[in-house]
């Protein structure tokens, strides 16, 4: 009966994070792997939500305060002018407005081009709709882009280019002079731009989020996809949203409707609340996330990671493996669950092997195993707990010592 | 082809199937039936409207290489061709029309009375509680159980909740991940038509060959003969809405049986819908899966909404065989990833509710029942028998109107009252043209208001 199952279906194999998320439970190890909060969402919002329940917000539901605000929300930190009525798509989640936003622009062979390192969903989703996922390398240590190394990337079948900034995995904000080489790409070759902004609220030091959709010629083809997720910490709430030009956002909807209807009901009521919380709320995001990325880069740096790459935003750090460590991001992390109790992501599941590209340049992409992505949204314990771990398991210079175990 | 990691070439893999690109959108043309507004009375298989966005495969002519193109000439943006077959959904147009003219809404399916306390709680109790985080993707464990349990009690089957039942938001998505994950493009799809709008627009996206087969009034039987013509060796899967969405009508032990000896002779999946499972007033539900060698070819899908007045939490389920299961995970994956945690946990509660809220939420609905059947019957519709779910389907043609359409907008500018036009649920619309779907998951109050409007306003001719 396995030739029942559609060819793209059979091509999918499942969440290497999600896999190792249970190797870790069986383990009882500190997960620092998957992308969510240990702490608990913010009071104010629980609150809202559970007003919403007993206020009998229960049944399928359009909320449109959430889309009004959200409009303002784009004109104060974007200068852009969104219409409320038409321009968005609330979806369940992040994901959900993703996926929507995909099957709304891609047909069968269209190509769109991806940053790599990139996060696993966007490939898959894009495959699903029948396209070409075309992936650019970004150049380590520092993930820079090279507008060369995009300009040979696309080609008059490219649909549409994604970019997630704050970047998953590598924490990576692009700066204006990549947005800038992005959107001038899109203009002279008529693609369209999907965008994944759900760490728009999660940058450090001075790095300011900046849309792709806010530089010129852009709004007209970009939809943007952000959610409550990450900002508010109810990863489990599912609440997220498209931003389009009307046409497309009108698509978007019009697909969403037919994948699943609706968004839950309470949540959307509370995502009202949350989206009103006070500056104070979103500076004090900030700052926590910021002392919690400081903590875990000294923290690792401390035992011989190489942080070259500080994140200028999102919830993960991506370090390189101690040089002196031989051992591939895979095994690594096996050990240091094993060994520390502690688990992480192994960085190959984020890289994209891409053909054409590696003949071209006879670079050396063997770095892409020796990155491991550590998620940094955990209480203060945890990461002291996962600190304390990482600890025990390093020799007298402070180095950490994996063993090889017998497996 | 069989790939083991997730990052290989999908180029290699699709490069052949671009040049397929035009006959796929032909033949989509020519499957499909029309929409609300534009063109009605083309039957199936007739050839339909060209899609009006598409100019890409001309103008990439147009472009000889990939050095002189720099400047080249703009081609429109556009959204996906399978598009055509989305555009805003009967009940959205009804529901405005309803608001400009205050008319009472017996349209949309979903009740204007609340979920029952003790769901709520246990949902508030999960919020607080810190239940607030991603869920695992196909399921909290909690939810997985109760739905396993649920579904023993009311089959007989036994199914593993790790390994056989994957948690979606709401039905809906249980029916998007289903057909993505198990459907490829070209494959042959059976629908009963009249039928749900999702079905069609979700096996589009997938680009499936749909091919229907029509119930018709007064009992909406299954023409057993036609469906014997349908299915081939050729048909991937047919799907069964039972009870059934609009008509109420609740597939017999005989048909299911015809449907299930075709479907075993053929090697044809089965996906059931069956939302309405305890709404159901006339007869005993039968789950496809139940029947002899139907389990490992069946993908039973069901949701809380609507047995627990709860549309709006978006909680459904889809059971199957592990080898089923993999498809719809893989696509529910990149769909939403994961269901709404504190809902889940508060379904894992509700499920487990007492036998008496099911016989209460079914006298409520039959007493309901009563009183819309009975008025429309007054006022002078010819009433079908609904066995099942909160819909009733009724003839409108003695009011004179020359179609339901028509006959809607009458009734809700003339009359208040909010009625859905069935021939959007078809692939001809003409199949549905005397007909149009009342709903009674209202309160009590709001049935006999509309029923009162009815009685005053609606002449019969």
């Amino acid at each position: 009966m396995e030739e029942k199952l559609s060819t793209v279906a059979k091509s999918f194999t499942s969440s290497p994070i999600q896999e190792l998320s249970h190797l870790a439970q069986r383990c009882s190890a500190i997960n620092l792997a998957e992308g969510f909060p240990d702490f608990p969402a913010p009071a104010h919002i629980k609150t809202a939500a559970v007003s919403a329940i007993n206020s009998d917000f229960n049944q399928y539901r359009h909320v449109q305060g959430l889309c009004d605000h959200l409009a303002i929300m784009a004109k104060k930190m974007h200068g852009l002018d969104v219409n409320p009525l038409t321009d968005i798509a609330i979806c369940c989640g992040q994901t959900e407005a993703f996926a929507a936003a995909v099957f709304a622009i891609i047909d069968r062979g269209d190509e769109v081009v991806l940053f790599d390192p990139s996060y696993e969903t966007y490939e898959g989703c894009i495959t699903m709709a029948g396209g070409i996922p075309v992936f650019v390398a970004l150049d380590p240590p520092h993930w820079t882009l090279d507008p060369n190394k995009l300009l040979q990337s696309v080609t008059r079948r490219t649909k549409a280019i994604v970019l997630n900034s704050p970047q998953n995995p590598t924490g990576k904000v692009f700066s204006k002079d990549e947005l800038e080489t992005i959107a001038g790409v899109c203009r002279t070759w008529n693609c369209l731009a999907i965008t994944d902004e759900v760490y728009e609220h999660i940058t450090f030091e001075n790095e300011k989020h900046i849309s792709l959709a806010s530089f010129s010629g852009m709004q007209e083809r970009t939809i943007i996809t952000s959610s409550l997720s990450k900002t508010f910490s109810v990863t489990g709430w599912r609440v997220g949203w498209a931003i389009a030009p009307a046409f497309i956002a009108s698509a978007i909807r019009n697909i969403h409707v037919k994948i699943t209807d609706s968004a839950p009901a309470p949540f959307q009521e509370a995502a009202l609340t949350a989206l009103r919380s006070p500056s104070e709320y979103f500076e004090s995001l900030r700052r926590d996330y910021e002392s919690k990325r400081d903590y875990i880069v000294k923290l690792l740096a401390g035992i011989g990671f190489k942080i070259e790459f500080k994140p200028q935003g999102s919830i993960f750090l991506f370090a390189e493996i101690p040089e002196s460590c031989l051992l591939s991001d895979v095994e690594y992390v096996k050990e240091l669950i094993k060994q520390a109790g502690v688990v992480a992501v192994p960085g190959r599941g984020f890289f994209h092997t891409n053909l054409s590209m590696k003949k071209i340049s006879q670079e050396d992409f063997s770095y892409q195993e020796r990155y491991i992505r550590f998620a940094f949204c955990k209480s203060d314990t945890t990461l002291a707990a996962a600190a304390q771990k990482l600890g025990k398991l390093s020799d007298a210079t402070g180095r950490l010592k994996l063993h090889h175990s017998d497996t | 082809m069989q790939v083991q990691c997730t990052w290989t070439f999908p180029q290699m893999r699709f490069r052949h199937s671009t040049s397929s690109v035009l006959s796929l959108s032909e033949h989509l043309s020519e499957s499909f039936g029309v929409r609300i507004g534009s063109g009605r009375g083309r039957s199936c298989g007739y050839p339909s409207f060209v899609p009006t966005m598409s100019t890409v495969s001309t103008e990439k002519d147009t472009v000889s290489t990939l050095s002189d193109s720099i400047q080249k000439t703009p081609r429109p943006l556009q959204v996906a061709k399978r598009l055509e077959k989305f555009k805003t959904t009967i009940f959205t147009q009804m529901s405005n029309l309803a608001i400009k003219h205050g008319a009472i809404n017996l349209g949309q399916g979903f009740p204007n009375f609340d979920g029952p306390e003790f769901v709520k709680e246990a949902a508030i109790q999960a919020i607080k509680d810190g239940k607030n985080q991603y869920a695992r993707g196909y399921g909290v464990q909690e939810l997985n159980n109760a739905i396993a349990e649920r579904f023993k009690k009311d089959t007989g089957l036994a199914v593993d909740p790790e390994k056989e039942v994957t948690v979606t938001s709401g039905c809906t998505e249980a029916i998007a991940a289903t057909i993505l994950g198990l459907i490829n493009p070209g494959d042959e799809v059976i629908l009963f038509a009249p039928f749900y709008d999702s079905y069609e627009a979700t096996l589009s996206m997938a680009g499936a060959n749909v091919k229907c087969v029509t119930l018709r009034p007064p009992n909406f039987a299954v023409p057993i003969n036609e469906l014997k013509s349908a299915i081939s060796k050729n048909t991937r899967a047919v799907l069964i809405n039972t009870p059934h969405n609009p008509t109420g009508k609740m597939f017999t032990r005989e048909e299911m049986n015809a449907i299930a000896s075709l479907c075993i002779e053929n090697d044809v999946l089965v996906f059931t819908d069956e939302v309405y499972d305890k709404l159901a007033f006339e007869m005993d539900h039968i789950s496809m899966a139940s029947l002899p060698g139907m389990f490992e070819r069946t993908v039973t899908m069901n949701s809380l909404g609507k047995t627990f007045s709860l549309t709006g939490w978006k909680i459904g389920w889809a059971i199957a065989p592990p080898h089923l299961t993999w498809g719809v995970r893989q696509a529910h994956a990149f769909l939403t990833f994961a269901t709404s945690t504190p809902m889940q946990w508060a379904t894992s509660v509700a499920l487990r509710a007492p036998d008496s809220y099911y016989e209460e939420l079914k006298r409520d609905y039959m007493k309901k029942k009563a009183i819309l059947v009975e008025g429309l019957e007054a006022v002078g519709f010819k009433v079908f028998p609904s066995s099942g779910t909160y819909f009733v389907v009724v003839d409108h043609t003695p009011f004179g109107l020359e179609n339901d359409i028509a006959f809607c907008e009458y009734l809700i500018e003339k009359v208040g009252v909010v009625a859905i036009p069935t021939s959007v649920f078809y692939l001809n619309p003409e199949d549905g043209k005397n007909l149009v779907r009342f709903t009674f998951c209202k309160d009590e109050e709001t049935l006999k208001a509309a029923v009162k409007r009815m009685k005053e306003k609606l002449m019969r001719k």
